[in-house]
């Protein structure tokens, strides 16, 4: 029935667009400047030789053009604008969406690989259908792709082609192996998909390992290009005085004087490894978002099965990312302050500072959905009730860290509240605003969303190893230590000068990645043939916990998009910074409300175009058309499990 | 009759009711556009009183001195010295340096004298992304000469560098 108002939609729409065009050009032609009658008939008596004076007003103004082209030098143009949005507005929205599904196109392939690696190992045929159910969605996404990295190629070049010239006199050596490899990408990735069951196991898996290593190193090419233009050059200790200078890969004339300096630069390998991790995470909930659009649609209790399992594993997939996202990103900052004080000054404390305010916002909102995914997962186990006791107490932890973690440094406030305030500052809540909590909290964050993990693995389930009530203590007692911690390094950063509150934030990070190492290092053998106190209902969650994870898949892309805008944004007046500036009338950095609508508007056209893969990628589970045959009611999975 | 809304427009509400609350935080945050800062003109008849007006301008503008680095005032945690007072202090801080001398080396070669307790940190203001010309750093020379000593830098004086 879907199908058939589908058809019928596309019908009415192709019919009203061909009416419209023949109206408009109707309308046109008729508007078209004509000679009264009268005058036609006048001009054949006077013969050929004389013009009326339009014609000859006509005739004239199209030789004064042509001369002024003739006498007019070759100029190779600097920029070029856009009507109404802009060169750097059209460059920012393609560059974005073509990020967006190349980080889709790249993680995908990671997680269907694992899934099928584990489906190999323990000889379950259900996680390689799962494999392949995410696979499905690697087709279209890499046609889009593909067509948004063209269009933003032309968009370079057109709009900005002495600086897209200035990028291919540096990089033009890696062009044609980023091409190569891009077609074997698609080679890896059409045969991955469409030998799937063609092949032995062994030999598809490599199929998946190779799509892998290829689209990695893809990525590191591309990633070469952009960090450029931010770092465009490396530190080393060249003078042997135990401090790093800075070796710029570039003459000040912006002449190339080492590729290697300039593909390897310093933040390089930061923005891979942080790269990988986010692309991890938004790919698993974008899957998961299909999941969950699936499960919605599901009209049998087997179908909910499969895609409450799909949407779980995604959503794993993108916690499990998720949780390590921060420190790479501290990472990636520390190395941009390392790199040059005044862009990390820059984005900390200057242009950007209330940007990470926002950033709070949607991390913690992530975080929140989360965990309340998670929570409502409980409700699949039959036993599930001893847990959620617990649950008000990390609802309360999260809540608290949120709130911290979104406080600014400087209170937005009226005249009258600042005079109250004696200052921009809140006396107390600026505490909150500094440095110390915002990495207490996210560290805390972390915590707690492992903590809901532990309790939604242990739920329905019953150890029965030999010293399980040793190694649960052990596990408190490890916890417990993290989290003291990093509170207490939290509450000293009080007392210190900012050098060495910044270096607190080592400490934190290494406890709590400790915690987490160690506390799944024992709760592997501790729950290992766990004794199942009942069933695992797939299936059987609320619907509301499909909107959680479409609600995460659209945070994760929304923050995508926000960072990309820091990120971009740092270089301020500089395509390369402090090589080549950028001299054209957007030569300035927006305010983060004119970029939040960017993004906003970028976000919205992603979820349209990846509205159009759940959908063309529903139908490969839908029935062949026969005519005469009633129509089908959603789409029937062949083979759909419970698990 | 219970009314139910249909799922497509719940996702279409979801995704539109999401967006529009995460742009709406981002009207309510101050806005503010960053301009690359105006060009700063020098000419050969500039006294030294000239110099300090011009090098207090660079100093919060494009030579993004006082953009989150250094204070002028300020006590507690700091990220790097509070510079009220330098004019007067500045020969007093390396043996063998005059206080033009430690001023244009601090601009030159940031690197050459750490103030104890602060980190390496700063970059050289003649190179990019600064990229102050001789001229506007005897004028950042001035400005400062001006935070507790007496001013005396002129454009001919040589700096050594």
């Amino acid at each position: 029935m879907t199908r058939n108002r589908i058809l019928f939609g596309i019908g009415v729409l192709a019919f009203v667009s061909v009416i419209v065009t023949v109206r408009l050009g109707g309308f046109l032609v008729d508007n078209e400047y004509r000679q009264p009658d009268r005058q036609v008939a006048a001009q054949e008596e006077l013969g050929e030789a004389e013009l009326v004076p339009r014609q000859q007003g006509i005739a004239d103004e199209q030789a004064a053009d042509e001369a002024e082209a003739r006498a007019r030098p070759y100029e190779e143009a600097e920029y070029r604008t856009v009507p109404f949005v802009g060169s750097r507005v059209t460059v920012w929205v393609l560059a974005q969406l073509h990020l967006l599904f190349a980080a889709f196109v790249l993680a995908v392939p990671l997680f269907a690989f694992i899934i099928e690696f584990v489906g190999y190992v323990k000889k379950e045929e259900r996680y390689n259908k799962l494999a392949y159910e995410f696979t499905k969605l690697l087709s279209v996404s890499f046609s889009m792709t593909a067509t948004f990295g063209a269009f933003l190629t032309f968009a370079l070049i057109i709009l900005y082609p002495k600086f897209t010239n200035y990028l291919m006199h540096i990089f033009s050596p890696t062009f044609l192996p980023y091409v190569l490899l891009f077609f074997l990408e698609a080679l890896f990735l059409y045969s991955y998909y469409y030998g799937w069951g063609k092949f032995g196991p062994k030999m598809h898996l490599f199929l998946g390992f190779m799509l892998n290593v290829v689209g990695t190193a893809i990525m590191f090419i591309a990633n070469a290009w952009l960090t450029f233009m931010m770092s465009p050059g490396k530190r080393d200790d060249i003078d042997g005085d135990g401090v790093p200078d800075f070796v710029s890969a570039v003459s000040e004339s912006g002449a190339l004087l080492s590729l290697r300096d300039a593909f390897f630069n310093f933040t390089w390998m930061p923005i891979n490894i942080h790269r990988i991790i986010a692309n991890v995470a938004f790919g698993g909930s974008i899957a998961a978002a299909y999941a969950a659009f699936r499960y919605l649609q599901a009209k049998t209790d087997e179908e909910r099965a499969h895609f409450d399992w799909m949407g779980y594993v995604g959503n794993f997939v993108a916690i499990i990312a998720f949780l390590p996202l921060p420190f790479a990103g501290y990472y990636l900052a520390a190395e941009i302050y390392a790199f040059s004080q005044t862009l990390g000054i820059q984005m900390m404390g200057g242009t950007f500072s209330w940007l990470f305010v926002l950033q709070a916002a949607l991390i913690g909102n992530l975080f929140l959905g989360a965990n309340y995914y998670l929570w409502l997962g409980m409700g699949r186990m039959e036993g599930g009730v001893h847990f959620q006791k617990f649950i008000k107490w990390l609802l309360i932890a999260i809540a608290l860290c949120f709130a911290v973690w979104a406080t600014p440094r400087y209170a937005i406030s009226s005249v009258s509240e600042i005079a109250a305030m004696g200052g921009s500052s809140h006396p107390q809540l600026s505490y909150l605003g500094q440095m110390s909590a915002k990495n207490t909290a996210v560290n805390i964050l972390i915590l707690s969303t492992y903590m809901s993990f532990l309790l939604y693995r242990r739920t329905g389930r019953q150890s029965i190893h030999p010293y399980r009530q040793l190694l649960t203590r052990a596990q408190a007692i490890v916890f417990s230590s993290a989290a003291a911690l990093v509170i207490f390094y939290g509450v000293y950063g009080y007392f210190v000068d900012s050098a060495t509150r910044i270096r607190f934030a080592i400490p934190q990070v290494y406890s709590v990645l400790a915690a987490l190492v160690v506390i799944t290092v024992i709760d592997l053998p501790l729950y290992r043939n766990a004794a199942q106190s009942g069933e695992t209902k797939w299936g059987r969650i609320p619907a509301v916990s499909q909107y959680a994870l479409i609600f995460i898949a659209l945070s994760f892309t929304w923050l995508m998009g926000l960072m990309g805008y820091v990120r971009s944004g740092l270089r301020q007046e500089w395509h390369v910074y402090g090589v080549i500036l950028d001299t054209s009338p957007d030569a300035y950095t927006p305010s983060l409300g004119f970029a939040t609508q960017v993004v906003s508007v970028t976000v919205l056209v992603f979820f349209g175009l990846i509205g159009v893969v759940f959908w063309l990628s529903s139908l490969s589970g839908k029935k062949d058309y026969a005519p005469g045959a009633a129509p089908e009611d959603g789409g029937r999975l062949e083979g759909g499990q419970a698990a | 009759m219970k009314f139910s809304v249909p799922m497509p427009l719940r996702l279409v509400l979801l995704v539109l009711g999401t967006t529009a609350f995460y742009m709406y935080l981002g009207q309510i945050v101050p806005q503010k556009e960053s301009h690359p800062p105006p060009p700063v003109l020098i000419n050969a008849e500039m006294t030294t009183e000239d110099l300090v007006a011009v090098g207090a301008e660079l100093a919060s503008g494009k030579g993004q001195c006082l953009v989150g680095c250094h204070t002028v005032g300020q006590s507690g945690p700091l990220r790097y010295p509070d510079l009220d007072g330098i004019g007067g202090r500045a020969a007093t801080q390396v043996d063998g340096l005059s206080e033009l001398e430690y001023l244009a080396q601090s601009l030159y070669e940031p690197a050459a004298f750490i103030v104890p307790g602060f980190a390496d940190g700063m970059q050289a203001i003649n190179q990019p992304p600064i990229n102050l010309s001789d001229d506007e750093i005897k004028a950042v020379i001035a400005w400062l000469q001006s935070l507790g000593g007496t001013p005396n830098v002129t454009l001919d004086t040589d700096l050594g560098y």
